[in-house]
């Protein structure tokens, strides 16, 4: 039987119900959320990260596509204020775009900065944010949104065994890691090892959810909207 | 008659039942088992190795997209404890991945951690295992799992004289190996090559399976065709 | 001229290598051959020179890790400054890279590895991996590379120490890469369908005229790498003539055996000999032919890489229980020699109606031989280290 974590997404854990009766992302599986530009697969990032929070379980974010401030206010117009966990530092974050474009304005322990053009420097990051995490929690979240602008921004193989090592020192000591890429952004050799690499594989096309791969079950989908709170099933 | 091993996944074995085998996988061939992703491949891989190891034959399992943990997880979760197998030695695992989550594991007599990139050092082990294997047993099975991680750690070329060495080393031995890999994620040439290496191909699209064997005595391939389910028991082919 | 650390392998190449000098370890794959390029590091600086390692194929952490394993301190050399690392390899994958020296692009190794050359002038460098380098880069410019490293050695009196694995590649490519090295040391595998043992050759060295004998090695932890003198096995039925063959082959006898065979029991005659062959050297243990003594073949035939099977050619009633013996002893699983005795008698088979008596494959030699009068021993000899060292030499 596999653990499950709620998605943050009700509807979504009733779609992925398994034999067992659970339903959500598979605990200490990778996970890959894909599809056109603008479908929600941030909003999805956002969820899963929020309802980690909510239930104690921290989380590492690597934002790559927006700065921390612009996160915040994301979160927070889908009704999900984070300010009280980057306090108590349930929340981690790796910031890759406030360097270049607005000036890192709050920098500390749990909040680092990191530059997209130095893919190891963020997998440095990586591993001191897994190292603070895991320290004090057996189990926690961790949301890489998103894959697109680091393979837009650096030589797409190394991006790959860099999301490879990624998973793994998530995986490796208790960690859910998702990951979102948008679709046709990279080479389609590139995007197919991308999905060989995880072990769930989540699609948003704008209408319909499709769970094209999970561990223990079948492929579903359902249709979905965006909506105040995020997406809805 | 062409003498076979049983692949232990339910349905396959009958569905190639031939005039010149009794069905099941060649032994001492080489297969590739591919497909696109999440189709099924490891867990075809697993399945094979467990009931090798239910029936007394002992496996080299070279691990490269997942930790041997990780593996060993995955494998639980249909029900296939391995812990005994490793614990009498007639599994020997090549962990060629956990190195790069940045814990050290520390090697046992069949259990040797080595890198991706470090090729030689990956064929060193494989030689050591096949050693160690085959003196368990001359009827022993090797599944590679997979070429993936392979590929995107090493330039292609590499990989392959990598795998040409490795399935040289596991033929001399006289073993039956499985190799899995995803499909389209290298140059169609260099793909093509790839499948031609082998004895047999399996084809995983997440509803059919494919199988393709070239036999010397043969001319032509023979090909089998049928639709399959991954079910909590692992894949199960359809009879047809 | 600095010595390799490498046991044995000074005495075969004139003493030392040469300061400046390029050495070249080619292996077949499977065969281990990073310990050589360590061991030869560690020594050199611990007879206080300096040294780096270029790698591309393990981060530095894992290669200190690895020196631990063998029992050296590299961390203490990287302190004092004595050794450093050029790191090709974390960039690649995305992690900090820690030697004094990193690479960020393909093209700067040709030009960091210069550097590293002169920063340990009349050290040493060592190169893992050769063969990874040619399939990142094109193999003209591997050459061109290669020149480059070994003159700016030679100016600075850098000993340059290659690792190379022998993939398939184009034996033109091999021809070219090897020469364009002072020396090549040959790493190659005793195979009876898995690898049994391992052995190192040195087939050339511009300063000298190496003696090229084989010489079986294994890597131990900590130790690094070890010589050892192989162990031939000398079996057959009662009366076939294994004494006789033993000694005819032997040329000495060491203390050792006499060591070995205190741990026997007196009564039983054992065969213990030593044979010296065109520098081939191994010692030779001959088994007891009655059935009352199989117990002791198990023991006997431990770690043997090759054995002998003694036949009286002349009779066959023999043969069944000759087959008896190879299972025994293991020599299935080892590289062996039939030696079909006794053809001087009357109504001896012929090598060919032996092997169909005793349903024997096509592979396995059976050499014509009667031994009494040192007929055919020789041919056994060499048919026996062909089949071990195949044509290396």
């Amino acid at each position: 039987m596999i653990p499950r974590i709620e998605s943050g997404i009700p509807e979504f854990d009733e779609l992925t119900l398994s034999e067992s009766g659970m339903g959500g992302i598979p605990e200490n599986s990778s996970t890959l959320i894909y599809g056109p530009p603008k479908t929600g697969k941030s909003i999805f990032s956002y969820q899963f990260t929020y309802q980690g929070l909510s239930n104690d379980e921290p989380c590492l974010y690597i934002t790559t596509d927006q700065g921390l401030n612009q996160l915040k206010n994301n979160m927070f117009d889908f009704q999900m204020p984070i300010e009280k966990y980057i306090e108590d530092k349930t929340l981690f974050i790796i910031d890759t775009t406030s360097n270049i474009s607005e000036g890192m304005q709050t920098k500390t322990e749990t909040i680092v900065s990191s530059d997209i053009n130095n893919p190891t420097d963020i997998m440095v990051k990586v591993g001191s944010g897994v190292k603070y995490i895991c320290k004090k929690y057996p189990r926690f979240r961790s949301v890489l949104d998103s894959s697109t602008t680091l393979l837009a921004y650096n030589d797409t193989m190394l991006i790959l065994r860099v999301l490879k090592a990624y998973l793994m020192r998530v995986n490796g000591v208790g960690g859910t890691p998702i990951i979102t890429y948008t679709e046709n952004s990279a080479d389609i050799m590139i995007e197919t090892m991308l999905k060989s690499m995880v072990d769930n594989i989540i699609k948003l096309d704008g209408k319909t959810v499709i769970v094209e791969a999970m561990k223990g079950i079948g492929k579903r989908s359902a249709k979905y909207k965006i909506k105040d709170h995020g997406i809805i099933l | 008659m062409i003498k076979t091993i049983e692949s232990g996944i339910p349905g396959f074995d009958e569905l190639t039942v031939s005039e010149i085998t009794k069905g099941g996988i060649p032994e001492k061939s080489s297969t590739l088992i591919y497909g696109p992703p999440k189709t099924g491949k490891s867990i075809f891989c697993n399945q094979f190795t467990y009931h090798g190891l239910l029936n007394l034959e002992p496996c080299l399992y070279v691990t490269t997209d997942h930790g041997f943990k990780q593996v060993q997880n995955n494998m639980m979760e249909f029900q296939w404890f391995i812990q005994n197998y490793i614990q009498n030695q007639s599994l020997y695992i090549i962990d060629g991945i956990s190195q790069l989550s940045g814990k050290k594991i520390e090697d046992t007599n069949n259990i040797k951690s080595s890198f991706v990139r470090n090729s030689s050092d990956m064929m060193v082990k494989i030689g050591i295992g096949t050693r160690f294997v085959y003196k368990k047993s001359n009827h022993f099975r090797s599944t590679l799992d997979s070429l993936n991680t392979l590929f995107a750690f090493n330039p292609q070329q590499m990989v392959i004289r990598v795998l040409n060495a490795y399935l040289r080393r596991i033929t001399e031995a006289g073993g039956t190996s499985i190799v899995a890999y995803t499909e389209g994620i290298i140059n169609p040439n260099t793909e093509n090559m790839l499948k031609s290496l082998f004895d047999n191909t399996i084809k995983l699209d997440g509803q059919n399976i494919q199988i393709k064997s070239h036999f010397e005595e043969e001319e032509e391939l023979i090909n089998y065709k049928s639709t399959y389910k991954i079910t909590n028991k692992g894949i199960v082919v359809k009879k047809e | 001229m600095k010595k390799s650390h490498i046991p044995k392998l000074d005495d075969f190449i004139g003493g030392g290598i040469p300061e400046g000098s390029s050495i070249l370890f080619c292996a077949v794959p499977g065969v281990e051959c990073e310990a050589f390029g360590y061991q030869i590091l560690n020594g050199i600086i611990e007879d206080g020179h300096k040294g780096f390692i270029f790698t591309n194929v393990s981060e530095p952490n894992d290669i200190i890790y690895e020196f631990n394993q063998y029992g050296w301190n590299l961390e203490k050399y990287l302190e004092e400054e004595k050794a450093f690392f050029v790191d090709g390899s974390s960039n690649f994958i995305g992690l900090p890279p820690t030697g004094k020296y990193s690479i960020n692009e393909l093209s700067q190794i040709e030009g960091i590895v210069l550097k590293a050359i002169d920063d340990v002038s009349n050290g040493v460098g060592v190169i893992n991996n050769l063969s990874t380098l040619i399939d990142y880069l094109e193999e003209d410019k591997i050459i061109e590379i290669l020149d480059k490293w070994n003159k700016r050695a030679k100016a600075n009196n850098t000993i340059l120490v290659y690792i190379f694995t022998k993939w398939g590649y184009e034996q033109k490519l091999i021809n070219t890469i090897k020469n364009s090295v002072d020396s090549i040391v040959s790493l190659t595998s005793i195979e009876e369908r898995v690898i049994i043992g391992q052995g190192f050759m040195v087939t050339s060295a511009s300063w000298t005229k190496p003696q090229n004998n084989m010489v079986l090695f294994f890597v131990l932890q900590p130790g690094g790498v070890k010589i050892y003198i192989p162990k031939i096995l000398v079996t057959g039925p009662y009366n076939a003539g294994k004494s006789s063959f033993v000694k005819s082959i032997s040329k000495r006898s060491v203390s050792v055996e006499r060591m070995a065979l205190e741990k026997f029991p007196t009564t039983i005659a054992m065969d213990i000999g030593h044979v010296d062959h065109n520098g081939f050297v191994a010692d030779i243990f001959g088994t007891p032919g009655q059935e009352r003594f199989d117990l002791m073949l198990d023991v006997l035939s431990k770690e043997a890489v090759g054995a002998f099977i003694i036949v009286d050619s002349s009779a066959p009633q023999t043969f069944a229980r000759a087959k008896e013996m190879i299972n025994k002893t293991h020599a299935k699983a080892i590289p062996k020699i039939i030696v079909a005795n006794k053809q001087d008698m009357l109504g001896a088979l012929s090598p060919e109606q032996i092997r169909e008596a005793m349903k024997l494959d096509k592979n396995i030699p059976i050499i014509p031989t009667t031994i009494t009068e040192n007929i055919g021993v020789e041919k056994a000899l060499d048919a026996l280290l062909k089949l071990l060292y195949g044509d290396t030499k």
